[in-house]
């Protein structure tokens, strides 16, 4: 394990040299961009370029802006803040679990240490109805956790307790997204020298110093990141909470399913499209501000 | 050797007939993508012939628990050898029409079985049918709203709300009243958003007309699900065969033609379930909607595939036949109409499966009908019917009103 690391470090600092002194031709750079321009041109540009051309037409093919009034007015302005609400709630409660649970991991080794990881990549990508289904027989109505609690005299449904509503579904999310905070931030953590902490010490700084000047400056950047990432993959969940709902949650990915694949409205898939562009715009807002942090992070540090 | 001699004796013989016969009944320059009816199509013996000439069909979006169509696909592949493929069952009536507008020719779906509400869209983006018109041999039975004058599309089933539940549960319910009983707490499920699926809005429309409301308001209907849900005993877990099993929803509101499939499933599993039509509301859906992709890849498939499934007729399921074959079906050398008349049509399919036949009543006068499957307890006595207008105008109250039960 520590030799592989080694020679990776080694391997990508002769690279770094290598790029260094070799001169750029511009022609030889954009042969290298080609595939990932590519790339990004099939499946992101083409694709988005479709749904907002489907968007601006209706049923009888008539160009029209209508549908994009509709996003900020009842039960689309609402779903737009309720998808915002749960993926921003969630990013947070994860990040900070998954970062905790990080910190933790690189402190252990061996076994436990791997058992963790792997279950963590597992749980990552356990999505979907299963989870769904998973998270029905442990606490549903009937579950394995709801009848072993009611066994201890805790009847967890005797209350206003639910969990398929909003603080279910963000609880549900919470076992795919802290696993895959811990799979993207672990490696940030783990490039967190030793030596920079015994220097610390050696100078007399404090543990809190120790935090605030070199640790979390150092992760900042990863953390952000790593959140945007959860950010984006609760607001775009559908499976999950399709299977957990009957309309009573008005998610924005769950709207655009009953528009554009259901059984019932006919003839509004263009707003559907517009609801899509309008997720669109909520990613490019948060990925801004995600760059502004980030830069106003640098500059503190 | 012997059997060699006789199969040898067969082909020659079949060899010998087979021009005569196909001369006599199709003549070679039939349009099977265009060929309106039966007659246009050169008669029954022909349509069959070149159908098991395509040998394949491609549907989607259909399910075998529902309403039966495991039994109509069985019977089509046995009695013809022709192979359906059924690109996605779970799909949905806007799924299956974007497959004809945007799938590769030879992927797309010979027939397509939609919601009503959905008719609308079946135009492409300048304004002509995706369908090709074809008017069954059954046509002048089916109820003129139900059908396109021109054959572009026709009814062929639809279902009425039942409510279902385990015959362990300590009440039985019969009426959507019943339901608020404090036995439900939690689990009282539906099959999801009304405003997505089409069983789910139906059961927020019988709702009303069980709380004094009618098809054209459905607002009662909303505010007893509200009312069920302070209640405590609606569960937002969508109602599924295997939430059913499983007792996480104990009462719960479904097409009567799913109730056989779901509960023989369920007894499989052990599980006995029971279905009663509501004493307090009869309500049947608007029904499905067939029509023939315009470019279907199977034109002769698709026409056999909706003369069958609209056939009236009483005769054998796939499964009656038992192994045995009577009809020569392995020989191939019975004659198409023998073959089409000898098997149960679709109506009577349908009527297995709990749906409604849309040519139901004509074929009670007619006494066409097979026994309905006795798994629905109570009488369904005279359903309403809601109009599509009716349906979209509920659908616009409960896009704003079914997120704030």
């Amino acid at each position: 394990m520590t030799t592989q690391i080694q020679t990776e470090e080694v391997l990508t600092a002769s690279n770094r040299r290598q790029n260094l002194f070799s001169g750029f031709k511009f022609p030889k750079t954009f042969l290298g961009l080609l595939p990932i321009l590519s790339f990004a041109g099939i499946f992101l540009v083409w694709p988005l370029s479709a749904i907002f051309r489907a968007s601006l037409h209706d049923n009888h093919n008539h160009i029209t802006f209508a549908v994009y009034r509709e996003l900020f007015t009842g039960i689309y302005r609402e779903a737009f803040i309720t998808s915002f609400k749960l993926a921003f709630l969630s990013a947070l409660i994860a990040g900070f679990c998954g970062a905790a649970v990080s910190a933790a991991l690189v402190r252990t080794s061996g076994t436990f240490r791997s058992l963790i990881s792997s279950a963590s990549g597992v749980l990552a990508n356990t999505g979907g109805v299963p989870l769904a289904f998973m998270f029905i027989a442990a606490y549903g109505q009937d579950g394995l956790i709801t009848k072993f609690l009611l066994w201890l005299h805790w009847d967890i449904y005797a209350g206003s307790f639910d969990i398929f509503n909003f603080w279910g579904i963000l609880f549900v999310y919470g076992f795919f997204q802290i696993p895959l905070m811990v799979i993207i931030f672990t490696p940030a953590m783990e490039n967190m020298k030793k030596e920079w902490a015994e220097a610390n010490d050696s100078l007399g700084g404090s543990h809190f110093q120790y935090l605030r000047y070199v640790a979390i400056p150092t992760l900042i950047p990863a953390f952000l990141s790593a959140t945007l990432l959860l950010f984006a993959s609760s607001f775009s969940a559908y499976a999950t909470a399709r299977a957990m709902t009957i309309g009573n949650l008005p998610l924005v990915p769950l709207v655009i399913g009953t528009l554009v694949d259901g059984n019932v409205i006919p003839s509004e898939a263009n707003l559907g499209d517009a609801l899509a562009m309008g997720m669109v715009a909520v990613s490019v807002v948060v990925i801004a501000a995600y760059l502004a942090l980030l830069r106003f992070s640098k500059r503190r540090s | 050797m012997r059997k060699q001699f006789v199969f040898g004796v067969v082909a020659a013989i079949a060899v010998a007939i087979l021009p005569t016969v196909s001369a006599q009944t199709a003549s070679a320059d039939t349009n099977w993508a265009t060929c309106g009816d039966i007659t246009a199509c050169g008669g029954m013996d022909a349509l069959v012939a070149e159908a098991q000439k395509e040998g394949a069909l491609n549907l989607t979006t259909i399910l075998r628990n529902w309403a039966d169509y495991g039994d109509a696909l069985d019977s089509f592949k046995a009695a013809f050898g022709i192979n359906i493929a059924d690109d996605n069952p779970n799909g949905s009536s806007a799924y299956e029409i974007n497959l004809i507008k945007t799938a590769p020719a030879a992927t797309q779906p010979d027939v397509v079985d939609i919601g009503a509400s959905h008719i609308v869209d079946t135009a492409d983006s300048t304004g002509v049918s995706i369908f090709a018109p074809y008017k069954v041999q059954t046509w002048n039975d089916i109820p003129a709203t139900w059908k396109d004058s021109t054959g572009l599309w026709f009814g062929n089933y639809s279902g009425q709300i039942v409510i279902g539940y385990n015959a362990k549960d300590k009440v039985a319910p019969k009426s959507f009243k019943d339901l608020l009983n404090p036995a439900f707490k939690h689990s009282v499920g539906i099959a999801g958003d009304p405003t997505g699926a089409q069983e789910s809005l139906m059961t927020v429309l019988a709702a009303s007309v069980a709380n004094g409301g009618s098809l054209d308001n459905v607002t009662p209907g909303v505010n007893y699900f509200h009312k069920l849900k302070l209640a405590g005993n609606l569960s937002s877990a969508p109602a599924t065969a295997a939430s059913v099993v499983s007792g996480q929803t104990k009462a719960w509101t479904d097409w009567s033609f799913n109730a056989p499939g779901v509960a023989a499933q369920a007894a499989k599993a052990g599980t006995t379930l029971k279905y009663v039509f509501p004493s307090d509301a009869a309500v049947t859906g608007t029904p499905y909607i067939f029509g023939i992709n315009k470019n279907a890849p199977h034109p002769a498939s698709a026409r056999l595939w909706v003369e069958f499934m609209m056939s009236e007729k009483k005769g054998l399921l796939a499964k009656d036949l038992d192994g045995q074959d009577p009809y020569n079906l392995q020989q191939g050398t019975e004659k198409g109409s023998t073959l089409f008349n000898s098997l149960m049509g679709g109506q009577n399919i349908f009527r297995l499966g709990g749906a409604a036949p849309i040519l139901g009543s004509v074929m009670a006068s007619h006494k066409l009908l097979v026994p309905a499957p006795n798994v629905i307890l109570g009488t369904s006595g005279a359903t309403a019917v809601p109009t599509i207008a009716q349906q979209l105008a509920a659908v616009a109250v409960l896009k704003t009103a079914w997120p704030k039960i």
